[in-house]
């Protein structure tokens, strides 16, 4: 009799767990867990009849949490379903979740971001072109502006479901796909000659003469170059340099300077 | 003490600090206060432990930081007590350790700081005891002692 069994799904998949019980006609209760994710499944003499993932439940929660690559599990023997909501053998569960996987690829493929905005295309693809009616919701609040989650939200529908039927407006050619183009980091400022001339005082005081090579040491440790060193990474290298004075009286002093330069710089 | 909290506060996006004796006793917090007292104090006790549980795992640590979606707690074990400085994410955090490490030394230095800090000396592993701590907490503690 299995009781108690818990572990890391990395180790030991959902999958494995679930044929392990099946094989031994367990009926308990599976208790997942994901960062802030959790789950539920319920087996009865080994058929899983109840899934429920966050409030989720039925065969989307078994297919969402079978999904799961990491995280952690308990079962529990003997703790019967609250409800039924799945009255499939598990060998069927599987192979319906393996076809959703590899559904979500195909479409991960042409969609690959729900922040996608699609608009329509300018030029019909066929002189015939026949739209379901759960499609033509979709089509009415493609504006070329609205994201693929905006649409979603708007319909209040599952984003798979609104995935699904995007992918076949696209792959059909009534629709086009535009992304946003990544917003540019804004440009650091660097610490300049200035700051380095100061801090080589500064280190010297406390180190003595070997402060240009300790503050290249430094600058090495943190991949950085006198040329590049950003301004807001200036703490960072006094800490590290700070790190290396043994006398701690001239450690407090060197970090006292520095943290007196750095917010003159930060106000200037 | 009070002159070093402020120094704390004063650099950018920290939100206050404070500092609490080993049985989670606030000793001196930023005025105004950054958290409630029962939080503050909540905060110190069990940091305090966690600092001891380190040590009896072979992994002493004196500084910690604790890293939320809205805020960091940076800890800092001054043996007798633990500085705790309150952040924002955007806090530059080896700003924040170097001010804390002088703010430290300045206390070192002063005798009332010193004075303040010994009426609150308690020695922090005889407080990790049975009717101190939870079943979970006592038999986690008991397995890093024993592995210690």
């Amino acid at each position: 009799m299995v009781e108690g069994l818990t572990g890391s799904l990395a180790q030991l998949s959902l999958a494995d767990i679930l044929k392990m019980l099946a094989a031994g006609s367990q009926t308990g209760r599976i208790e997942l867990s994901s960062g802030l994710d959790r789950g539920e499944l319920y087996l009865e003499n080994g058929n899983v009849v109840h899934a429920d993932a966050s409030g989720v439940f039925g065969e989307r929660a078994f297919t969402r949490l079978l999904s799961w690559p990491n995280g952690a599990f308990r079962f529990e023997a003997h703790i019967p379903a609250p409800e039924t909501t799945i009255d499939k053998p598990l060998d069927r569960l599987f192979a319906e979740s393996a076809r959703h996987a590899s559904e979500r690829e195909a479409i991960r493929k042409v969609i690959p971001s729900m922040s996608a905005v699609p608009k329509l295309a300018k030029q019909s693809p066929a002189p015939t072109v026949t739209i379901e009616a759960h499609e033509w919701q979709i089509i009415a609040l493609v504006d070329g502006q609205a994201s693929i989650t905006e649409i979603a939200d708007v319909l209040g529908r599952e984003e798979f479901e609104i995935l699904k039927q995007l992918y076949r407006l696209k792959t059909t050619g009534l629709i086009e796909l535009t992304f946003a183009q990544p917003v540019a980091a804004p440009q650091r400022v660097v610490a300049g000659a200035q700051f380095f001339a100061f801090l080589t005082t500064a280190v010297a005081a406390a180190m003595g003469p070997l402060a240009e090579i300790v503050i290249d040491d430094a600058l090495d440790a943190l991949g950085l170059t006198r040329a590049t060193m950003p301004r807001d990474a200036t703490a960072a290298l006094a800490e590290r340099i700070s790190a290396d004075i043994r006398d701690e009286n001239k450690r407090v002093r060197f970090q006292q300077t520095m943290l007196a330069a750095i917010r003159n710089q930060a106000a200037a | 003490m009070e002159r070093g909290l402020a120094q704390l506060g004063a650099t950018p996006h920290v939100g206050g600090a404070f500092v609490c004796d080993n049985k989670g006793e606030v000793i001196v917090s930023s005025d105004p206060a950054v958290l409630a007292t029962v939080t503050m104090s909540t905060i110190g006790r069990e940091v305090g432990r966690a600092f001891i549980a380190l040590e009896a795992a072979g992994r002493a640590a004196i500084r910690m930081e604790l890293v939320y979606d809205t805020w960091r707690l940076f800890a800092h074990d001054i043996s007798d007590a633990v500085v705790f400085v309150v952040c924002q994410p955007a806090a530059d955090m080896a700003m924040v350790r170097m001010t804390v490490d002088v703010v430290v030394a300045g206390w070192r230095k002063d005798g009332d700081a010193q004075k303040r800090l010994a009426r609150h000396k308690a020695v922090r592993r005889e407080l990790v005891n049975r009717s101190e701590l939870d079943n979970g907490a006592w038999l986690t503690w008991s397995m890093l002692e024993s592995r210690g």
